[in-house]
């Protein structure tokens, strides 16, 4: 017999690329190297990182049995696990409240883990049980369809760096204080909560993204955030509730924030932003900020134009702007102040760096081409202008054309592009 | 004036390569600037046993393209997805080379390419890509999904038809067995003979054919436990209802070590067999619980089976007593298995 024919040709590689090599199989395939040879039949044990979702059973029309046959999995791999278990991670449907998730949650705590990723079905949400506050090491954190209750002893997790909690059930003063009690947080995700106000102390944030319906959210102490996301929907009440107050949502927002680079705001965004008196002169200058890109702005709202314009008229580096309109073209209350674009528009504001813009959804509203007139008179870098018309907007299309002909652009390489749909 | 730095591989050949080149591989990087290696012939960095010229040169081909900064993304992977183009012999030498030399951006392409072998297929097609050895037994799979049924009893009866099938294959080969059936009518136990042999010895003898007793033997005892209880229960149930005979399992383990091991079952400890017992179930990995073998002439089986009972019903008569004595010694040692046991009787 030929030996080097027959020679084993990956079992001695080292275990690091062994682990290496099983991590990237679906768990159920890396669990199953165990029948291979006698050599492997433990080597998949060691694994740190468990990944676990609905391939790992056969699919059938019974739920009941999926849903068996995936806790059997789960439970009789972690029995047979050996080892610290740094990540695991459970993506399903079938899984709501089971009291099997529970049994996991307490072994995991015991095994030092470090990343936790939780993804339940619909239906009665699962309950995280106390030991999950036990987990000193944990360094990642997503929740799903949850109910989050930390106990009064409870400090926060000295070590986590991400949180993402999306449609979890949980009371605005328990977020606050864990955020608050998580020194390292760097990145932050809350998705789908009712009415929360939140303020932000997180000295060490740098990723943000928010989305659902919040009251009111602040930035108290964030002076390190890089990129954030925003999407508000907003209520009419909670709309109305903000008209009556008085404080400068710009300021409580986006006014610490320095090292800002990337800003992405959906509906509603402006609308949040523009709300408050306005205080003069913004203190701080968005020296970072490069990437801008605003939804949903409604160019019928003087204020909300405002906010645009205070927001990219103190971002000297700025280089790709994004701004898609408000497609309600609401009959304009008074007529539109024109006038304003003359008189008290920054007139010696360069974007010295812009070279990307992108209009979307644009109904040819005045004020709208008067931005458009603002931008390309004022940025002699500028590349590529795009403008997407509203698809509501069939008949002003001519006239925005003739209008954007007329405009001087600062930038002789600058494109216009119209793109009809 | 370009700079070269000299590498020596395993076989002794030593070449100059490109500074730039050659530093991309930390292991090289570190050789350089830590110890001052590779700057002359004489001084050339000895690299690692993995590295042989040919792995060394398709590392060196790595290494010129990603070490130029101003290749796109895209460019990079497509020439990856080029690149790991190669047999698996090679992808596997590959990952051990570019692994000792510290690469790690080449170990993730090869790591993710064998994964991608690897990925879906069938323990024999994997163990046939890499060349792996057969050599488990059959041992409790992390498979929920696999047994068509759970029933212990259809479990154990495919069992027992691999074991049938492999004893037929043994009978052929060793004529001993009508021997030692008639060496055991006519000789009272001869039980300190019995008592002396160990358990190696009976698993050697019983394995000599397979030239792998070790592999059997070395499974973790945690595995092990677990199936021997099972194993148990669901032998102790089966045999009551097979041989209608109601005695402890005992017996019934010691009859059947007979007539597979042709080995004088001792009235020696019950535990020892049960060690064997189990060890010499030999079915392979393919063997799936589902499927029976038709292969066995049923009049064979029932030849067998009819075998089975007249022994069983010889050691019950000839010495009650004897096994009485044995089996409480049994009991006192590993209650666990008797305990078993009693649910079959």
């Amino acid at each position: 017999m030929d030996d080097v024919m027959s020679r084993d040709l990956i079992s001695d590689l080292p275990q690091s690329i062994i682990e290496s090599i099983l991590t990237r199989l679906p768990i159920r395939d890396a669990v199953r190297t165990s029948i291979l040879s006698s050599k492997w039949r433990y080597k998949w044990a060691t694994l740190t990182q468990l990944v676990f979702d609905e391939k790992c059973v056969i699919l059938s029309n019974d739920r009941c049995k999926v849903e068996d046959g995936l806790v059997n999995f789960i439970t009789r791999t972690l029995f047979l696990h050996q080892g610290p278990i740094h990540k695991f991670q459970l993506t399903t449907t079938h899984l709501q409240c089971c009291p099997d998730i529970d049994q996991w949650l307490l072994f995991l705590s015991r095994n030092d883990i470090k990343e936790l990723v939780l993804e339940l079905g619909e239906g009665e949400w699962f309950r995280v049980p106390s030991c999950l506050f036990n987990c000193k090491k944990l360094t990642r954190l997503d929740l799903f369809r949850c109910e989050f209750d930390p106990p009064p002893t409870f400090k926060g997790f000295l070590c986590l760096k991400s949180l993402n909690l999306h449609q979890v059930l949980v009371s605005p003063e328990a977020i606050e204080s864990l955020i608050s009690g998580c020194p390292l947080l760097e990145s932050l995700a809350l998705s789908y909560f009712d009415s929360l106000a939140l303020t932000i102390r997180a000295p060490n944030l740098k990723f943000l993204c928010l989305e659902g319906e919040f009251k009111d959210i602040c930035l108290e102490n964030t002076p390190l955030l890089v990129a954030m996301s925003v999407a508000m929907y907003m209520t009419d009440d909670i709309a109305e509730h903000f008209e009556q107050s008085s404080t400068c949502n710009f300021n409580r927002f986006l006014g610490g924030v320095p090292r800002l680079e990337r800003l992405i705001g959906h509906i509603y965004f402006t609308k949040f932003l523009s709300i408050g008196d306005d205080l003069g002169r913004l203190p701080i200058t968005y020296a970072h900020l490069k990437v801008v890109e605003l939804n949903q702005v409604s160019f019928e709202d003087m204020k909300e134009i405002l906010v645009v314009l205070r927001l990219i008229t103190n971002s000297p580096n700025l280089r790709e702007l994004q701004i898609s309109g408000s497609s309600n073209t609401l009959a304009a209350i008074d007529a539109p102040d024109l006038d304003f674009w003359e008189d008290e528009c920054p007139s010696n504001c360069t974007f010295k760096q812009l070279r990307v813009v992108r209009m979307t959804d644009m109904s040819g509203v005045p004020h709208e081409m008067e931005f458009i007139k603002f931008l390309l008179a004022n940025s002699p870098a500028l590349e590529t202008m795009s403008i997407s018309p509203c698809v509501y907007v069939m008949d002003g299309r001519l006239n925005m054309l003739i209008e954007l002909l007329r405009f001087r652009r600062a930038s002789a390489q600058a494109e216009i592009l119209f793109i009809q749909d | 004036m370009k700079s070269y730095i000299w590498l020596q591989t395993v076989d002794g050949s030593i070449q100059q390569v490109e500074q730039e080149i050659a530093m991309f591989c930390p292991m090289i990087c570190h050789e350089v600037i830590q110890k001052g290696m590779g700057s002359s012939k004489n001084y050339a960095i000895s690299l690692p046993q993995q590295v042989n010229p040919a792995m060394l040169s398709l590392i060196l081909d790595y290494c010129r393209f990603h070490q130029l900064p101003g290749r796109s993304n895209k460019e990079r992977k497509s020439f990856d997805e080029k690149f790991i183009r190669m047999d698996t012999k090679r992808l596997c030498e590959l990952t051990s080379a570019a692994d000792s030399l510290q690469l790690k951006p080449l170990v993730d392409l090869t790591s993710r390419a064998l994964a991608r072998i690897i990925e879906g297929k069938a323990p024999e097609e994997i163990r046939e890509i890499f060349h792996l050895p057969d050599d488990l037994t059959e041992e409790e799979k992390l498979e929920p999904l696999k047994n068509a049924t759970d029933d212990p009893r259809i479990r154990l009866l495919n069992r027992l038809y691999a074991k049938k099938r492999k004893e037929l294959k043994e009978r052929e080969k060793l004529k001993v067995t009508g021997l030692l059936i008639s060496m055991f009518q006519n000789v009272e136990v001869d039980e300190e003979l019995v008592d002396d042999r160990s358990v190696d010895d009976l698993l050697s003898f019983i394995n000599g054919d397979d030239g792998d007793s070790k592999g059997i033997k070395t499974s973790k005892s945690k595995k092990k436990n677990r199936r021997r209880k099972d194993l148990l229960k669901s032998t102790s149930a089966h045999e009551a209802t097979k041989n209608h005979n109601k005695e402890s399992n005992g017996l019934n383990s010691v009859c059947r070590s007979a007539e597979v091991g042709q080995i004088l079952p001792g009235v020696g400890a019950t535990t020892n067999l049960q060690d064997v017992e189990d060890d010499i179930f030999p079915n392979k990995n393919e063997f799936d619980d589902g499927d029976i073998d038709d292969e066995i002439d049923p009049t064979l089986k029932e030849k067998i089976d009819r075998e089975v009972e007249d022994f069983a019903r010889r050691l019950n008569s000839d010495w009650p007593e004897r096994m009485q004595e044995i089996l409480s010694l049994g009991q006192e040692k590993k209650p666990v298995h008797l305990s078993l046991n009693g649910k079959g009787s």
